[in-house]
């Protein structure tokens, strides 16, 4: 019998789609309902940031860092500082350290909250997502008061952070943090066992542990896939080495588990805060750096831990103030690269999901 | 409707049917035609109801308009190409057609004009004509009522059997 | 059908001042009848651009309170004309029409959805006697006319020569013909009982104490949740909104859809929630029927108790996909409904809750 075929046509999800978060252009062979084929298109949020840099000095560069991870500034601040500090070979004093610590994971919860509602909104449930901001505005709101910022801090720079906390700012985050624990009943008991949900999520957009080493995963995605790898733990920056945490993974690395990981990951940035504000000492929060920074020539790498992977920043120096070349590794790129590899037999519904899933944001993948 | 003459909306209908009939033969773009369709088959359910038929002009609407028109509107979707393509509607086969409905259309007003004595029905119209569907659809139609359950059944599942791919 | 009598009840001394005045200028009697039927649907129709209105304000309201918000705060009183003001933008915008588009199927499709909409008003029962004409198949012709929003959604789909619109049509026509069939079935649970498809039988047949639909158990409440969630699929809400799938499909079918055409479908798509809450509260929650308050307070304030159960679903579930919603439909609905048709077939015959 011959078999019953329908015409194949071609979707342009994006640039400019609800779901795309940015603007990313997937172009969707679909059959029906059926996508048969995923084109990712990127490029459309270029700043060619990593060239601006060249025409910068060191400290000039920290304003442009914000920018090219927008939902996690914080850590993009601290990768650039991590890398510049030991190309120059700058002591961070301790409580800087600690600092940028705190501020870190804070973003990082921050930018899971967002994860977390937008992941929901874009399964059709709208009402988490703004539930997710409440709780992330307390966090902006200690940003604030920190910094001034809300979005692009510009707190963390070469050599220690810009300025000491307030005085209200440590009862405040430890308000915050006793309230977001409270926080996770309600989370999950709004989707975690919602059947529609559970349908929505599970084994949707599977990533083997093999295919997601292979692509070059990293964070959660590569965590919910169940490799237990994560950088604070493997090769410890900052003042990580101090603080007690687990590493969670999750066994399937479906949809499913990609939301669950960040929930859980939510978790252990909370212990890390607890313990950061009650380890927090004393003394300077910056070490002398000379306004005009002259590491001598050479080059450097250094890797961090960010809300959605491996962030790291290549430099090389060729003595003058400004660097010869910045190299920006965001994981985004890797993850979207992984769209088309885990959408195998899905509906344009399941793209949404795996895209949504994969956390990827526009901007970390443009640069 | 008592406002109007009966006759003003009888030929209105009349006319929609004919013209969409036509329509849905005769225009090039296929969404066109089944749409053209939809409005034919919902004039005949205006006649019903001229008729005093309501429940036959619901269940035309419901099953024909809702159900049928729309899989022929759906089918049209998927299978052509989707930029409104037109085509042609007519091939080699159009002069018998032609003949055919035209022997047709000769033949049966010639036959009714023979049949001899037209009665005019006995008694009553019934007022409640949805009730005495349902009492002799039970009663005294039970058998081809039941009979035609089961064609659409049978209907069915070769449909089913059809559409669906071979398991490797 | 034919001859529809003006049983208006409160409304009752206006229309019949009115037919008075008509017969003291001496129209013949064609024009007095058009004349009256025109002032009559003019009233239905005012009355549900107000509930439309309403209701989208209301929902705006119910989804800021479930998160966290407050809504529209601006215009008057908690924002109560807002969605006037909505309207009236909507109505001066530029009426963007794509080059590429059908021009015939584009145009009429707003039209077919708002007038589908609409007549489905026709026989329903709003309070004792306020009701336009009592029809004999007064809910077969509700389901009848409703359909042709699938008509007008499709056409809409195909006439924007859009994908997405495309997509959009074509999964709510699959969706609305899988959802037609439960919640037929579960209403024909409630008509077998009844024995008459008019929608006032159906409400006088409820009358007393605990006699609603709902109160016998057990088909009664069976039927009504099978309808409610056939009824949210066939009003294209959360959780089964797919054809107009934000984040899948942009809009789905109105995404070419701009001014007021645009807002005929906006507003027939509350007009849609209206009426599968209202033929619930008829069918299952006894329409007009209860104590001591006016009839069409109880037949509004249950009608409006449906139409938030159905605003609380949408604001709390996420999705269903496009197969699963089948699946859930052919699989689950349509087995359920037609066990509990038997069963009060079964419970009628044997003479419970006569």
């Amino acid at each position: 019998m011959a078999e019953l075929r329908t015409e194949e046509f071609l979707v342009n999800m994006g640039p400019h789609h609800p779901s795309t978060h940015g603007v990313c252009r997937l172009i969707l062979t679909m059959d029906g309902e059926k996508v048969v084929a995923i084109e990712p298109v990127i490029g459309y949020l270029h700043r060619a940031i990593e060239k601006i840099c060249e025409n910068r000095t060191y400290p000039q560069c920290t304003p442009l860092m914000d920018r090219f991870e927008y939902v996690t500034a914080m850590a993009t601040e601290h990768v650039y500082a991590l890398a510049v500090e030991k190309l120059a070979g700058l002591e961070v004093p301790e409580r800087a350290e600690y600092l940028r610590v705190i501020m870190v994971e804070l973003n990082r919860i921050a930018s899971h909250l967002i994860f977390w509602g937008v992941t929901a909104m874009d399964v059709g449930a709208y009402t988490p997502f703004l539930y997710g901001l409440r709780e992330r505005e307390d966090i902006m709101d200690l940003f604030e008061i920190t910094c001034g910022q809300r979005l692009t801090y510009n707190y963390i720079r070469i050599g220690g952070v810009s300025k000491d906390i307030p005085p209200e700012f440590v009862p405040k985050c430890r308000e915050f943090v006793k309230m977001m624990w409270s926080k996770f009943s309600d989370y999950e008991g709004l989707l975690n066992g919602n059947p529609i949900f559970l349908g929505r999520m599970k084994d949707i957009g599977v990533l083997t542990p093999e295919a997601a080493i292979a692509y070059g995963a990293s964070g959660p995605v590569l965590r919910a896939s169940g490799v237990k790898y994560d950088v604070r733990r493997n090769d410890p920056y900052s003042v990580y080495d101090k603080f007690d945490f687990e590493i969670p993974t999750q066994p399937n690395g479906d949809c499913y588990d990609r939301f669950i990981q960040r929930l859980d990951e939510m978790k252990e940035s909370l212990k890390i805060i607890e313990q950061a504000l009650d380890n927090l000492p004393e003394g300077d929060i910056k070490c002398k750096v000379k306004p005009k920074l002259k590491p001598p020539e050479g080059e450097v790498y250094s890797r961090i831990e960010s809300a959605r992977g491996e962030m790291g920043v290549y430099i090389r120096s060729d003595g003058t103030t400004k660097p010869m070349r910045v190299k920006l590794r965001g994981s985004s790129y890797n993850h979207l690269m992984l769209v088309p590899e885990i959408s195998t037999d899905v509906l344009i519904a399941d793209v949404v999901a795996i895209f949504a899933t994969l956390d990827i944001i526009m901007p970390e993948v443009d640069r | 409707m008592q406002a109007l003459e009966p006759g003003i909306v009888f030929w209105i209908l009349a006319v929609v049917i004919l013209v969409s009939g036509f329509l849905v033969v005769t225009l090039r773009n296929m969404f066109h035609c089944a749409l053209c369709l939809i409005l034919c088959l919902f004039a005949v359910a205006g006649i019903y109801v001229l008729l005093e038929a309501e429940f036959l002009a619901a269940a035309q609407v419901l099953i024909y308009v809702g159900a049928v028109a729309i899989l022929i509107v759906f089918t049209v979707m998927l299978t052509s190409d989707l930029a409104s393509e037109s085509l042609i509607q007519h091939n080699e086969n159009g002069t018998i057609a032609f003949v055919v409905c035209a022997l047709f259309a000769i033949g049966v007003p010639y036959l009714i004009k023979n049949t001899g004595v037209w009665m005019p029905a006995k008694g009553e119209l019934i007022s409640d004509n949805v009730g005495s569907i349902g009492k002799y659809l039970m009663t005294d139609f039970m058998l081809p009522f039941e009979l035609v359950s089961v064609l659409l059944l049978a209907a069915l599942i070769g449909a089913i059997v059809l559409a669906r791919k071979e398991r490797s | 059908m034919i001859s529809p009598v003006f049983a208006v009840g409160e409304l009752d001394g206006l229309f019949r001042w009115l037919n008075e005045l008509l017969v003291s200028i001496g129209l013949p009697q064609p024009w007095q009848d058009v004349i009256m039927y025109a002032a009559l649907s003019a009233t239905v129709f005012g009355l549900l651009a107000l509930i439309a209105l309403f209701l989208v304000w209301w929902e705006r309201k119910i989804a800021a309170h479930i998160q966290q918000r407050f809504g529209p705060m601006r215009v008057g009183w908690h924002g109560w004309y807002q969605t006037v003001m909505d309207a009236l933008k909507l109505l001066q915008k530029e009426d963007i029409r794509v080059a590429t588009r059908d021009k015939v199927v584009f145009f009429w499709a707003p039209v077919i959805c708002f007038v589908a909409a609409f007549s489905a008003y026709v026989c329903m029962p709003f309070g004792r006697g306020l009701i336009v004409a009592d029809l004999n198949i007064g809910i077969l012709y509700i389901m009848a006319v409703t359909t042709f929003t699938v008509i007008s959604l499709l056409m809409a789909g195909w006439g924007s020569n859009n994908k997405y619109a495309l997509l959009g049509g074509m999964r709510s026509a699959a969706q609305v013909i899988s959802y037609e069939v439960p919640m037929v079935v579960s209403l024909l649970a409630v008509i077998l009982y009844v024995g008459s498809l008019s929608m006032v039988d159906i409400v006088e047949s409820q009358s007393g104490w605990f006699n609603w639909f709902i109160f016998r158990v057990p088909f009664g409440p069976i039927a009504f949740v099978t309808y409610t969630v056939a009824a949210i699929a066939e009003a294209n809400r959360t959780p089964f909104d797919i054809p107009e799938a934000e984040q899948e499909l942009v809009a789905g079918y109105n995404v070419e859809y701009s001014g007021m055409k645009f807002a005929m479908f906006f507003l027939a798509e509350f007009i849609n929630m209206f009426t599968v809450s209202a033929i619930a509260a008829t069918v299952f929650l006894g329409g007009w029927n209860g104590p001591w308050l006016p009839s069409w307070v109880w037949f509004m304030g249950k009608t409006l108790s449906m139409v938030f159960l159905l605003m609380l679903v949408r604001w709390t579930y996420p999705r269903l996909r496009v197969d699963q919603l089948m699946e859930f439909a052919w699989k689950f609905l349509v087995p359920v409904t037609f066990a509990n048709l038997i069963l009060a077939g079964i419970l009628k015959y044997l003479g419970y809750w006569e």
